[in-house]
C-alpha cells in the first residue's frame, strides 16, 4: 500500500507546500509512489490517518500549537519543512522587540484580535522525526527524502557548510568581493543558490556545527571587524540563531 | 630545447586546429579573476593570466559525475558505466598544475586504474604556460620545487617576449609527446628555433630563477623531517579554532583528489545511477564509519591530517610532492588559516 502523505502550513508563506507542487517533472512519479490525503495548496479531501506529515511555517500563534499537536498526534512519521517550521525563520523576528509594538504596527487597533506568542520551530513544540530545512525548502532534498523514506534507506541532511556547494559549482567566493557571507558556518543541502546569483548567504538552512559558529565568532571579529550585533542580526533573519551571546 | 618558436597568433592558430576535433578548455577573465572555462575558440582565452581561481582538476575529476547507471526492472540487473570521451585541449596550464596532475595520474592510473579518469585523461592534450614570476604573493611552488615543469605536457610555451601592454607577443615551445610533436608539424606553426631562441630562453630561465623567491623555511623534502617533530604540535588545535571545517582548501587543491560515491535511486526503485563527488578530509563525516565512529571528529585532528597529507604522506607514498605550493588552499580560507604561516611556525618551534 502507499503511503499516505498530508502538508500542512502553520504561520508562514506556505512557500515550502508550493515547492512539492513546483516539482512539476517528478511529480506524477511522486503521486505514483505515494498517496496525497491532505494538502490544502493542493486539494480539498481531508484524511486524518496520516503515514507521512510534512509542516510548513512556525509555532507562532495558540492556534499554531493547537494544531501541531492535532497533526503530530495523526501522523506517524512528522517532518519539518523550512526554514520556519526547523528554525521559526522570520517570524522569530518578532521574538527579538517587544509585543506590544510589533502588534501594533502589524495589526493596529484590532491587535486584540490576534493572538500571538514567541514564534518556535516545531520541535519546541512536538517531536519531529525529520527537518528539511532552507527558505523555502529545497524541492530536490524532499525528493532525496521521499525517495530515502520508501527505499527505506537513512536520510541524513548535509553536515557541511555551504561553501562545499560554492566550491563545486566554481563560484567566485563573495568574501574576495569584500562581502562577509554566511555560507562557511550554514548547512548545505541548497547548492549555494544564493551565492551562485552574487548573493550572500543568509543562513536559512540553520548553522551547520558548534563548532563552525564558534569559528565564525573569532573570524568575523578578529579577520573582518565585524562588531557581535551584526553577526547576530545576520544569523537571527532565518532564526538561526535565538540566544544573546555568540560561543 | 625548444622545438619550436612561434607567435601568439600561431599558437592561437594551432589551438584552433586542435579544436577542430576537440573542446578547448583554458583561462578566462570574469572580472578580475580566471576560471578555467570551455570556449569555442582560442581567441576566448588569456593565456596571459596569473593563475585560475580554481586549479583544472576539475576537467579530469568533475565535482560530481555519474559514474554507471543501473536498471533491474527486468528481473536482470544490468548495469552500464559511463565514459567521458569526449577530445579536449586544455590549453594554459602552469607548472605547478602540471605537477599536480601527474600526481592525480598516478592516484587514478597506477595506483588503481580508474577507467572514468583515464578515459578523460586519455583524450585530453594539455598546452603548458611557464610562468615567468610568481602569480601572485603567498606562493610557495618553489619551495615545492614545482614552479618549473620538464615534462607532463604535450606542449609546454615559453613566453619569451612581451609588447607594451604586456602580452605574450612570441613564446618558445617544448614539445613533450608524440602528440604534441604531430600537432606542431601538421599545423605547420611557427619556425625552427634559432641560437638566438635558445639564448633568450637561457636569459629567460636565468631571470626567472631569481624572480621566484623561497617562501618557508624549508622544502619539499624537508618538510616531512619537520612534520615528523611536529605531530603533537599545540599549533593544529589553536590553529583550527578558526577552521568551519568548510573544505574549502581541500575542494581548490589541485592535488586532493578524495571522492565519496553515493547510489542515487529513481523515484519508484528499479534503477537508477552510482554517482561520484567530491569530497574533503576537512568535512566532519569524512572520517565517519560504521557505528557510528569518527576517526577525526576534531577541526584540529583534521588540520592536522591535511598538512601531513600535503607535506609528508602523499610524498612519502608516490614519491610526488602532495602539494606543488600553488596556495590556492591559503587563497579560499575565509578563516585565513595559512599552510605557509603553519609551515613558518613550525619550523620555529622544533
Amino acid at each position: 500500500m502507499k503511503p499516505r502523505i498530508a502538508i500542512f502550513s502553520l504561520t508562514g508563506c506556505e512557500g515550502c507546500s508550493l515547492a512539492i507542487l513546483e516539482l512539476e517533472d517528478q511529480l506524477l512519479a511522486v503521486l505514483d509512489a505515494v498517496e496525497i490525503v491532505n494538502f490544502r495548496e493542493g486539494m480539498t479531501e481531508r484524511a486524518w490517518d496520516i503515514d507521512i506529515g510534512f509542516v510548513d511555517g512556525a509555532v507562532s500563534t495558540p492556534g499554531d500549537e493547537a494544531e501541531i499537536r492535532h497533526y503530530r498526534e495523526s501522523c506517524k512519521v512528522l517532518v519539518a519543512i523550512g526554514a520556519c517550521a526547523c528554525l521559526g525563520g522570520i517570524n522569530t523576528l518578532k521574538n527579538h522587540q517587544l509585543a506590544a509594538e510589533y502588534r501594533g504596527y502589524v495589526y493596529g487597533e484590532r491587535a486584540a484580535w490576534f493572538p500571538t506568542t514567541a514564534a518556535r520551530p516545531i520541535a519546541a513544540v512536538v517531536k519531529v522525526d525529520y527537518e528539511l530545512p532552507g527558505c523555502p525548502m529545497v524541492k530536490e532534498e524532499f525528493l532525496r527524502f521521499v525517495k530515502h523514506l520508501l527505499a527505506g534507506r537513512q536520510f541524513r541532511l548535509p553536515d557541511y557548510a555551504v561553501c562545499v556547494e560554492c566550491k563545486k559549482r566554481g563560484n567566485p567566493c563573495l568574501y574576495d568581493r569584500g562581502v562577509v557571507c554566511l555560507g562557511p558556518m550554514t548547512r548545505a543541502g541548497c547548492d549555494a543558490i544564493c551565492p551562485t546569483y552574487g548573493s550572500k548567504c543568509e543562513a536559512c538552512r540553520g548553522i551547520v556545527s558548534p563548532e563552525a559558529l564558534a569559528a565564525a565568532a573569532l573570524n568575523l571579529r578578529d579577520q573582518y571587524h565585524v562588531p557581535q550585533e551584526e553577526v547576530l542580526a545576520g544569523l537571527r533573519l532565518y532564526g538561526a540563531y535565538q540566544e544573546e551571546k555568540l560561543p | 630545447m625548444l622545438d619550436r618558436v612561434v607567435h601568439r597568433t600561431d599558437l592561437s592558430a594551432l589551438i584552433d586546429e586542435l579544436a577542430r576535433t576537440r573542446r578547448i578548455v583554458g583561462p578566462v577573465k570574469h572580472e578580475d579573476r580566471f576560471f578555467y572555462e570551455a570556449v569555442d575558440r582560442a581567441g576566448r582565452l588569456d593565456l596571459d593570466f596569473t593563475y585560475c581561481v580554481y586549479s583544472p582538476k576539475a576537467q579530469l575529476l568533475p565535482p560530481k559525475e555519474t559514474l554507471l547507471t543501473f536498471d533491474r526492472t527486468t528481473g536482470n540487473f544490468t548495469c552500464h558505466p559511463l565514459y567521458d570521451e569526449r577530445p579536449t585541449v586544455l590549453a594554459g596550464v602552469h607548472p605547478c598544475d602540471l605537477h599536480a596532475i601527474k600526481l592525480l595520474d598516478h592516484v587514478f592510473g597506477a595506483e588503481h586504474a580508474d577507467e572514468q579518469y583515464l578515459s578523460r585523461r586519455r583524450h585530453m592534450f594539455l598546452i603548458g604556460i611557464d610562468c615567468p614570476h610568481p602569480c601572485t604573493a603567498g606562493v610557495f611552488c618553489r619551495d615545492m620545487h614545482a614552479h618549473v615543469a620538464d615534462s607532463g605536457f604535450d606542449l609546454m610555451c615559453y613566453p619569451l617576449e612581451r609588447d607594451q601592454a604586456g602580452r605574450t607577443v612570441r613564446y618558445g615551445v617544448q614539445v613533450g609527446t608524440t602528440a604534441g610533436q604531430e600537432a606542431i608539424l601538421y599545423g605547420r606553426v611557427g619556425t625552427p628555433p634559432t641560437p638566438e631562441a635558445e639564448q633568450h630562453l637561457a636569459r629567460y630561465q636565468a631571470e626567472k630563477d631569481r624572480a621566484f623567491p623561497k617562501a618557508i623555511p624549508v622544502d619539499s623534502a624537508g618538510l616531512p623531517g619537520l612534520l615528523a617533530k611536529s605531530y603533537d604540535s599545540l599549533l593544529w588545535e589553536a590553529t583550527a579554532r578558526r577552521c568551519y571545517s568548510c573544505g574549502s582548501c581541500n575542494l581548490v587543491c589541485p592535488t586532493c583528489y578524495c571522492f565519496d560515491i553515493h547510489d542515487d535511486g529513481a523515484l519508484g526503485g528499479n534503477g537508477g545511477e552510482r554517482v561520484r563527488e567530491w569530497d574533503g578530509c576537512q568535512l566532519r563525516g569524512f572520517a565517519e564509519v560504521a557505528g557510528p565512529h569518527n576517526f577525526r571528529p576534531k577541526p584540529g585532528s583534521r588540520l592536522r591530517h591535511r598538512v601531513f597529507r600535503k607535506g609528508k604522506w602523499i610524498l612519502e607514498r608516490t614519491g610526488l610532492p602532495g602539494c606543488v605550493g600553488c596556495a590556492r588552499c591559503d587563497r579560499a580560507c575565509t578563516a585565513r588559516i595559512s599552510l605557509v604561516d603553519m609551515y613558518k611556525q613550525l619550523a620555529e618551534e622544533v
